[in-house]
């Protein structure tokens, strides 16, 4: 009974690598389907996202290595060119269990404490559940790593915080507006950076959206999916920059498309009410100039870069709380499954008193009224109870270091004289 | 009047008692907000409310030797500066749920009450008391028009503090805990409206009963011009903004300046004008 996890990460290999081997959906059943119709495996799982392709496998015999499913995963995606067994990390039982609680937890993410992994998790558990891959050991496993990632969400700050430029764009914005519901939004540019700011800051209730793009149809299709319908045109944006609180700018130029000059008759315009210009364009859109104007907040992307590194410096910080909390679910994961070890033990032992009581009782079926016959039923089914109330709770308790799980099932198993048991996982 | 403390120890000890108080109190609002303790964070309003409650209680007990007269002296002054501080931020944390900004409103708390506590020990004589509706207004109002004007002052304070650090891209702790600007400002601004009105308040009380009792006071007396003068520009910084677009970076120097201000002429005319407005009972 192992549990064995194999896969490519951010860590072990390069993109090239990780996206020659990744699974779609389609190929993520039909591979563990036929490791568990191959007879190969109990029960298999995959995680296959843009970072990782990782398979979680019950093996059904001793054959089934490490390197046996690297092989097998290689052969199924025929990478044999340019995937190498190398590129591969491998886990094993509790090491398995550990690194499923800490991709679910977001500390093994490409990005520290990325709210994405969890649900991808959950996906790689439900096809894993719906083709009846999953087992009783995966079903647990993952379980218990969902309830990992929720503590973690809950009880520590690895998730708090903006970790990408446009996430990093709106935290600055609202640390400086306090409702950004109230304030007039100016977007310049409906490019791929352009709509996710302003989806970002959509999402933070600003409402007040006005799209501008050198091409109107772009601007009108974003202003329409973001519920605004408020667009400019390009030629005549400037004429009503006063009115904005804060302006994205994220277009493709070689020329500053707000100068100094204009920002700062602007300024005038509006009595000197701070304005945020958030600029995400590379190269550049705006004269870094207009930072020098009074109550004027100029933030390019390596300044919100600033605020990411905190970020994920503060996340680090977090750590520690994370892997006290992977620790304790782990040492109860680890009981859990000595509990499954000694499952049949227990099992053994209960019909074989059952057995006993059983036969003792038929002796005196028709010597005793059928009243007395469920007296004494009750009162061997207590005694019973008790006497096996000690074996049961010494074969679940926690192992220490002077006993172990073999030893003591040997133990009852010996004294109780039970049959050896069939060798099912 | 003598000084009661002296010769009462229950109340001297729980003199010194609301001092450890107000120390623990801030140091936990510091460890919160500094260190992000969260045992500081379990504990810290529930070491305010009592601290509150405990202050409340000291002043009623103290009051009630002399019949409930309220006495004019340093001691009894940053005493009453420091619960009125802690109040109206107890009051600003229930209502806002904010709570970061409370480790700099209750260390000024902290420091006043400190202040009062070692003058304790120190002064044989606590000044004149004062009993009436008239004088009990215009000398309530004076304090909480002072406690407004320090509130102004340390927001601003933090609200420079803020602006410099996203300014200057140092995205660090007062970025990641302190309030947005916006809310610093409207705190700002709510606490100057308070000043004003408390300090108009305080004029005026301090007029009717004036009046009422025919005590000759001297117009040109230090604390009076100043008060005036502090009300005028308090007043005129009320109507700035939506006049003339006078930003807030600049009203927030001001009102620095004047809480600095305040707080040195209050300490400097206590030593060396003790009297009551120069009324010689």
């Amino acid at each position: 009974m192992n549990i064995i996890s194999v896969g490519v990460n951010h860590k072990t290999a390069p993109i090239e690598i990780r996206e020659r081997i990744s699974l779609s959906e389609v190929q993520n059943k039909e591979f563990i389907t036929g490791l568990i119709s191959s007879g190969l495996a109990h029960e298999a799982m995959v995680v296959s996202t843009c970072n990782r392709t990782e398979l979680y496998v019950v093996p059904a015999m001793h054959e089934v290595s490490c390197e046996y499913l690297k092989d097998y995963l290689i052969s199924f995606k025929d990478a044999r060119k340019e995937v190498r067994p190398e590129h591969f990390f491998a886990r094993f039982y509790c090491g398995t269990a550990r690194h499923l609680f800490e991709v679910a937890s977001a500390i093994d993410s490409l990005v520290l404490g990325e709210g994405q992994i969890l649900g991808q998790v959950k996906n790689a558990y439900r096809i894993a559940a719906e083709t009846q891959c999953a087992g009783i050991l995966l079903t647990r496993l993952c379980h218990t790593a969902f309830s990992v990632a929720k503590k973690v969400k809950t009880k520590t700050k690895i998730m708090e915080g903006a970790v990408s430029v446009s996430y990093a764009a709106v935290e600055l914005a609202q640390k400086i507006f306090s409702n950004l519901s109230l304030k007039k939004v100016l977007l310049i540019g409906a490019g791929e950076t352009g709509e996710l700011a302003a989806k970002h800051i959509f999402q933070k209730n600003a409402r007040n959206i006005v799209i501008t793009n050198r091409t109107l149809a772009k601007a009108e299709t974003l202003a329409e999916e973001l519920g605004t319908n408020q667009v400019l045109p390009f030629e005549s944006f400037r004429n009503h920059l006063h009115e904005f609180d804060i302006i994205i700018t994220a277009v493709s130029t070689k020329e500053y498309i707000l100068t100094e000059a204009e920002m700062h008759q602007s300024m005038i315009k509006r009595k000197l009410k701070p304005v945020i210009i958030l600029d995400l364009g590379l190269p550049r859109n705006v004269d870094p100039d207009i930072a020098k104007l009074q109550n004027m907040f100029l933030k390019d992307i390596d300044a919100l870069k600033h605020i990411i590194d905190k970020n994920l410096e503060k996340r680090s910080r977090e750590l520690p709380k994370v892997n006290a909390i992977i620790e304790e679910e782990l040492v109860a994961f680890g009981q859990w499954i000595n509990t499954l070890k000694v499952r049949p033990t227990i099992v053994d032992l209960q019909s074989k008193f059952i057995e006993i009581k059983e036969k003792e009782l038929e002796r005196y079926r028709y010597k005793v009224s059928a009243e007395e016959l469920q007296r004494m039923e009750h009162l061997t089914d207590r005694i019973l109870k008790k006497i096996l109330h000690h074996p049961i709770k010494m074969l679940k308790a926690p192992i220490d270091t002077t006993d172990s799980i073999p030893s003591r099932v040997n133990l009852v198993r010996n004294v109780f004289d039970l049959e050896e048991p069939n060798q099912s996982y | 009047m003598n000084n009661i403390l002296l010769n009462n120890l229950p109340l001297l000890i729980l003199n010194q008692l609301l001092s450890l108080l107000y120390l623990s109190t801030t140091f936990l609002y510091g460890a919160h907000f500094f260190r992000d303790m969260p045992l500081a964070k379990k504990y810290k309003q529930p070491f305010l409310v009592v601290t509150v409650l405990t202050h409340l209680t000291y002043l009623g007990l103290l009051t009630s030797m002399e019949g409930y007269k309220i006495s004019y002296s340093t001691l009894n002054l940053m005493t009453m500066v420091g619960l009125t501080l802690t109040t109206t931020y107890l009051f600003t944390e229930f209502t806002t749920k904010s709570d970061k900004t409370g480790f700099f409103v209750i260390s000024f708390a902290t420091g006043a009450q400190l202040i009062s506590s070692i003058l304790t020990s120190q002064i044989q004589n606590t000044g004149m008391t004062f009993s009436g509706v008239g004088i009990g207004v215009h000398l309530v109002a004076a304090i909480f028009g002072f406690s407004a004007i320090a509130i102004a002052g340390i927001y601003s304070i933090l609200y420079l503090l803020l602006f410099r650090q996203i300014q200057h891209n140092r995205f660090e702790i007062f970025f990641q805990r302190l309030p947005n600007l916006e809310i610093l400002e409207k705190l700002t601004m709510h606490a100057v409206s308070l000043g004003f009105l408390f300090l108009t308040i305080t004029i005026f009380a301090g007029i009717f009963e004036q009046r009422a009792s025919g005590e000759a006071i001297t117009l040109w007396e230090p604390k009076l011009v100043t008060l005036v003068i502090i009300w005028l520009i308090y007043g005129t910084g009320i109507f700035i903004k939506p006049l003339i677009g006078w930003d807030i970076k600049h009203m927030a120097y001001l009102f620095i300046f004047l809480f600095l201000f305040i707080t040195l002429l209050i300490v400097l005319m206590t030593f060396f004008s003790p009297t009551f407005h120069g009324l010689s009972f």
